[in-house]
């Protein structure tokens, strides 16, 4: 790693100790009286930071995933939709039509944990061992046909109509209404990002890291050295599947209430837009290129609003098209993205 | 004391039989040059041997073990390490990364420690350093050291190649064409690099196309044709033998 990177890429704080102090201080806040009352007409930007924050989680280990070892996941969201639906079903109370265990929410969360893990587990043993171009298609198709099964096995997941009465841990801890609410979630899940991020940049900027950029530019070389690539595979592909997992648990305990609307393939293009503008590798850069395009998103609805013959569907449609050529043009004119690396990334700019 | 017995290696491709029933022993300490027209099997017989494709038949000792199937990095860990014929640094890697990825037995490469920062890690990357850095004096490289691969010109990433691959203290190197498309004064700076880390002791097989270089630096050769050992002797031998010369000549 060249001088210049590493003092873009080093916060002045360890991300990992920042992230288990703000972590701390967001329980402690939960647990006080205490509570910070937004002003009013900030939720819809506050909503937009909480899926902002669940969203990096998952692109910590995406970036991981593509950024540094070069693997094409373009279904995050299957492993988000897991990890959600697993959490709701396990401790949903009395959900209309559909399947709830009743559980204690942290019981939901290991679930959700576990359950990404093991479709991590099982698509990476199954396709990991093959060519690159394999494992996109595959994990496409399963976010797709987790998608479907969600919608078809409605007596178990409430189908369309999603799978309501699942406990709110957070909303549950003060009385003083959304605002409190919204501001509590922001500040325990922006400390789990924050550590998150902390844990997989000290992955990605060690020995370890090393070796999944060695194995990026070349599998059998970084074998022939001994290295276990395929296990290096497997591995960040299910830290990665893990953390999305537990993006979606945190979801749904934040909702009350698991959808299918929020585990759609908008998910994985987003997160991977993110990456791919911030510049694919650089672990501050990823967040970053989130950042924009949420940011993007956020204010395109507000100037919606301020248009009025332009009906919502519509400019939606046409924010898509916004959003795919922002895209075309970050990847014709600077394809190593806002604060990649060129010569890691091995593109021409 | 044999080093490297191979017998009866044997691999086709659909309906072509790359290398058929190839057997042959390389003592420790020696330097072995393996020669053939194209198509005889040279690399063929490398990846069988280094594990990189499955050989259909045959079995590969190394070191007094029976390593036939094990898996590259395992064979890299037991000390039997190769090149590649395309030179393959990895361009997107820095010199400094390619050279330290290479050592091995780095705590820091496992998770755990990359996650808990752990002391057993950092003295691994201390000392992997400093080898590195050595290495890459030795192999004249040195200040190109946090320059990317990919932009090191072609002298200097066989060279790189040939640094990282003794960052592993390989008992055997397998060098597939190191003086491919390399100029002759570094052809002859490889040859002193080869010499000197057998020298030291390290046994090496050498695959070449150029017979020049090879028959005055190897104590014996290996000849291929056709998937199988045509003949193996000392160089003058060799280049007396009328079968070799045939080959050599397409009669």
């Amino acid at each position: 790693m060249s001088a210049e990177s590493g003092r873009l890429e080093d916060l002045p704080v360890d991300a990992v100790h920042l992230g288990a102090a703000l972590f701390v201080l967001a329980v402690l806040l939960l647990y006080s009286p205490l509570f910070v009352q937004p002003p009013g007409g900030t939720f819809t930007v506050l909503e937009v930071v909480v899926l902002f924050l669940l969203y990096a989680m998952i692109l910590v280990g995406l970036n991981l995933q593509f950024g540094h070892a070069g693997l094409v996941n373009f279904g995050p969201v299957a492993f988000f939709a897991v990890g959600g639906y697993t959490a709701a079903m396990v401790t949903a109370e009395n959900p209309f039509g559909a399947v709830g265990l009743g559980l204690a929410w942290p019981v939901g969360i290991v679930a959700a944990v576990l359950a990404a893990a093991a479709l991590g587990v099982v698509l990476g043993v199954s396709t990991l061992r093959l060519r690159d171009d394999f494992l996109a298609i595959v994990t496409l198709a399963v976010a797709e046909i987790i998608y479907d099964l969600i919608i078809a096995f409605r007596d178990y997941t409430g189908g369309s109509l999603g799978l309501n009465n699942v406990p709110r841990p957070i909303a549950g801890t003060t009385s003083a209404g959304d605002g409190a609410v919204l501001v509590s979630t922001i500040i325990v899940f922006g400390a789990l990002a924050v550590l998150f991020y902390g844990v997989f940049r000290r992955l990605s900027a060690s020995p370890y890291g090393r070796v999944l950029r060695a194995i990026r530019a070349d599998e059998q070389v970084t074998e022939t050295l001994g290295k276990r690539v395929f296990r290096y595979k497997l591995a960040v592909f299910v830290y990665g599947a893990a953390v999305a997992g537990l993006a979606g648990a945190l979801l749904v305990f934040y909702n009350g209430a698991a959808s299918a609307g929020f585990f759609t393939i908008n998910v994985t293009v987003i997160v991977w837009i993110g990456m791919l503008i911030g510049g694919a590798g650089n672990d501050r850069g990823v967040i970053g290129g989130l950042a924009i395009i949420m940011g993007f998103q956020l204010f395109t609805r507000f100037l919606n609003d301020q248009i009025p013959f332009v009906t919502q569907d519509q400019f939606a449609s046409l924010r898509l098209v916004l959003v795919g050529l922002l895209l075309m043009v970050i990847i014709k004119y600077r394809p190593e993205g806002i604060w990649g690396n060129a010569d890691e990334l091995g593109v021409d700019s | 004391m044999t080093l490297l017995a191979v017998e009866g290696v044997r691999r086709s491709f659909g309906s072509l039989v790359a290398v058929e029933g190839v057997s042959f022993g390389i003592e420790a300490g020696e330097i072995v040059g393996m020669i053939g027209p194209n198509g005889a099997g040279k690399t063929t017989t490398f990846n069988c041997i280094s594990s990189v494709i499955d050989s259909d038949a045959g079995t590969v000792r190394f070191d007094g073990a029976d390593v036939t199937g094990v898996p590259p990095y395992a064979l890299a860990r037991r000390g039997m390490v190769r090149t590649f014929q395309q030179t393959r640094e990895l361009e997107t890697v820095t010199v400094a990364d390619n050279m330290l990825l290479a050592a091995p037995e780095h705590p820091g490469e496992r998770a755990w420690h990359a996650i808990g920062r752990t002391s057993a890690s950092a003295q691994r990357e201390a000392a992997a350093r400093e080898r590195a850095m050595e290495l890459l004096e030795v192999f004249d490289i040195a200040g190109m050291v946090e320059e990317y691969a990919g932009n090191l010109s072609g002298g200097q990433r066989k060279l790189l190649e040939l640094a990282r691959s003794l960052m592993l203290d390989p008992k055997l190197l397998m060098l597939d064409e190191p003086f491919a498309g390399v100029n002759p004064s570094l052809t002859d700076e490889i040859v002193g690099h080869i010499e000197a880390l057998n020298d030291e002791g390290m046994t090496l097989l050498i695959i070449e196309h150029e017979l020049e270089t090879l028959t005055d630096l190897v104590d014996r050769l290996i000849v291929l044709a056709d998937g199988e050992v045509l003949a193996t002797g000392p160089p003058a031998e060799i280049m007396d033998n009328e079968e070799v010369i045939d080959a050599y000549l397409g009669g």
